[in-house]
């Protein structure tokens, strides 16, 4: 999915621009440390179960560490080191005092039991306790990971340092989370995508005709703030397969109906639609909110749409990303897109610390105010060097770890 | 060419501790050779023909790059010396000599020189000591030169991080 060369492509092509040093491109790309550790745990068969943690921590110039933990059977060292480089790039973009990690355990949620996963966690906690903290690294959820399991991180590290809350994001509402952070990703994508419309002269989201695909976490919310700011949701999809009504879906309803049905498929008085031809739909903006690499060299030239918002990681490869800006698609891209989630992250840490709790207007106000200042940033350079936002989006996070770094010296 | 002019050429080209008549010794072991302008003078890799002295036209010096593509290294005009150390080592041409322009030249082969050495001749040892002292200029340029890429390696990351910083509060700073 993300490898660490993925990541790499667009941070080398920004570097190239700034005309770094190969000393100094190496420099900004190593990571600051790599955790591999052993997650033994006795199951609920008796047997032992043996897993490998993961967790890699980029870089720390510019705060303490921040990026989710990602259970999934193929999580390995790679794919994390690519996650926590983004992660780096991502806060610096949005201009949140953090660095960048990312880490997890290699395992199938799904194929163990509640009291295994409970097990599992705490364990992995005692193995990487001394290297996380409030002020060191702060774990998130992430694929495979929940509020749940943020809470079991909290109680297991409080037991060995005292009392921490602080030391990971994305907790129950009721154990120290924060209001309004389970939206904030969906939040986020539509606050940037009002900024980049208006930029590049879409104009208001209002009346724009748009297809989601994925609708767990990102897609759902993203769906419900589009319909409340007026767009046209035309077709959605997820794993189960896609529904599509020209005239616009009823997106509360859907919304009830896959909270019973746990998919879209199967809502009333809508056309049936593959995921595949979801993304390239006469819309005015389609949204991968889901996979990796779905837009490719082999379906780039068939894009209809006019502006391509990406809500998942890295949905767009770099052959496809070339087709795509030379067709004169609009890409808002997945750094800044969709970085409202750790942007919220960002403020239930500031309410641990402060043992003060923001309401949910403060929590999308302040969303906004980050997510608009940001673009504001990227629009800028986009436009005073020639480069395509995602590049300025590079620009300004080399441009930012690097001034950090190099003023807290060697 | 009138012999006096040839005379000042090879003291003044090959080498300057020669009298005039010790000019004219050399120059009597040379046969003229005249190139017309696009021909190779001689090839890379063939089998050093002896030192050419240049008398009249312009010549280009090319070698072929790793990659297989020629480069020229050099544009040279008369008066000139080209092919020197084919005398004093029995190595190939290191590189290819073209003609750009109809040229001249004076040719002093390898056994015709080894011959007037074996005589002990005074002019051949003087250009011997000539030759010797060009290689001695051309290996101490070599040696400044591999300083300083091996000096390179050692001091830059810091120095280029001085510049990137420089660079991020100027240039891009946003």
């Amino acid at each position: 999915m993300a490898g660490f060369e993925e990541v790499n492509h667009y941070f080398r092509r920004a570097a190239r621009i700034m005309d770094l040093s190969s000393h100094v491109e190496r420099m900004l790309i190593t990571p600051f440390r790599e955790v591999k550790v052993d997650v033994s745990i006795s199951m609920d068969s008796g047997e032992l179960g043996t897993f490998i943690g993961y967790r890699v921590q980029h870089d720390r110039s510019r705060g303490p560490m921040k990026g989710g933990l990602r259970y999934h059977p193929t999580l390995d060292m790679d794919e994390a080191l690519g996650l926590a480089s983004l992660m780096t790039w991502k806060t610096a973009i949005v201009n949140l005092p953090y660095g960048g990690a990312k880490g997890g355990i290699a395992v199938d949620p799904s194929k163990i039991s509640e009291r295994e996963l409970e097990r599992l966690t705490r364990r992995f906690v005692e193995q990487i306790h001394d290297i996380i903290g409030p002020q060191t690294d702060i774990p998130a959820p992430d694929m495979g990971t929940n509020a749940q399991v943020m809470a079991w991180i909290m109680d297991e590290y409080s037991k060995i340092h005292g009392f921490s809350p602080a030391v990971v994001t994305g907790k129950p509402v009721d154990l120290f989370g924060s209001k309004g952070r389970e939206e904030a990703t969906g939040r986020g994508v539509v606050f940037a995508m009002e900024e980049f419309l208006k930029d590049v002269g879409g104009g208001e989201i209002k009346g724009k005709r748009c297809a989601i695909q994925g609708f767990g976490n990102v897609g759902s919310w993203t769906a419900r703030f589009l319909h409340e700011a007026g767009a046209r949701i035309v077709a959605v999809s997820d794993q189960q397969g896609g529904i599509r009504n020209p005239e616009g879906l009823d997106i509360p309803k859907l919304l009830e109906h896959a909270r019973h049905a746990k998919t879209v498929v199967g809502f009333p008085g809508v056309d049936s639609i593959s995921n595949a031809e979801l993304l390239l739909l006469d819309v005015d903006v389609v949204i991968p909110a889901a996979l990796g690499g779905v837009l490719t060299e082999k379906n780039a030239k068939d894009v209809r749409a006019r502006y391509l918002v990406e809500a998942a990681n890295a949905p767009t490869t770099p052959e496809a990303d070339e087709i795509l800006t030379r067709r004169g698609i609009q890409i808002l891209p997945d750094v800044y897109a969709n970085a409202g989630g750790v942007t919220v992250s960002y403020f239930e840490w500031t309410q641990n610390i402060q043992q003060f709790t923001w309401e949910e207007a403060k929590i999308a106000a302040e969303l906004k105010r980050y997510m608009s200042e940001a673009y504001a940033t990227l629009s800028r350079v986009a436009r005073e060097r020639r480069v395509p936002l995602r590049t300025a989006a590079f620009i300004v996070a080399i441009g930012r770890v690097g001034r950090a770094t190099t003023l807290r010296g060697l | 060419m009138p012999i006096d002019n040839l005379v000042q050429t090879v003291c003044t080209v090959l080498c300057k501790t020669l009298t005039p008549s010790q000019a004219e010794e050399i120059l009597a072991a040379t046969r003229p050779r005249s190139v017309p302008a696009e021909s190779v003078v001689f090839r890379e890799g063939e089998e050093g023909s002896g030192l050419f002295l240049l008398l009249k036209g312009s010549v280009e010096v090319v070698k072929q790059g790793p990659n297989g593509l020629s480069q020229q290294l050099a544009t040279v005009d008369a008066p000139s010396v080209l092919g020197e150390m084919s005398l004093v080592s029995e190595r190939r041409h290191s590189a290819t000599v073209r003609a750009t322009t109809d040229a001249e030249f004076r040719v002093l082969g390898r056994e015709d020189f080894l011959r007037l050495l074996e005589r002990d001749n005074l002019a051949a040892h003087k250009l011997i000591g000539a030759i010797a002292e060009v290689l001695a200029r051309r290996l101490r340029r070599m040696n400044d030169m591999a300083m300083e890429l091996l000096g390179r390696s050692d001091t830059p990351p810091v120095e280029e991080m001085a510049r990137f910083k420089q660079k991020l509060f100027s240039e891009w700073s946003f």
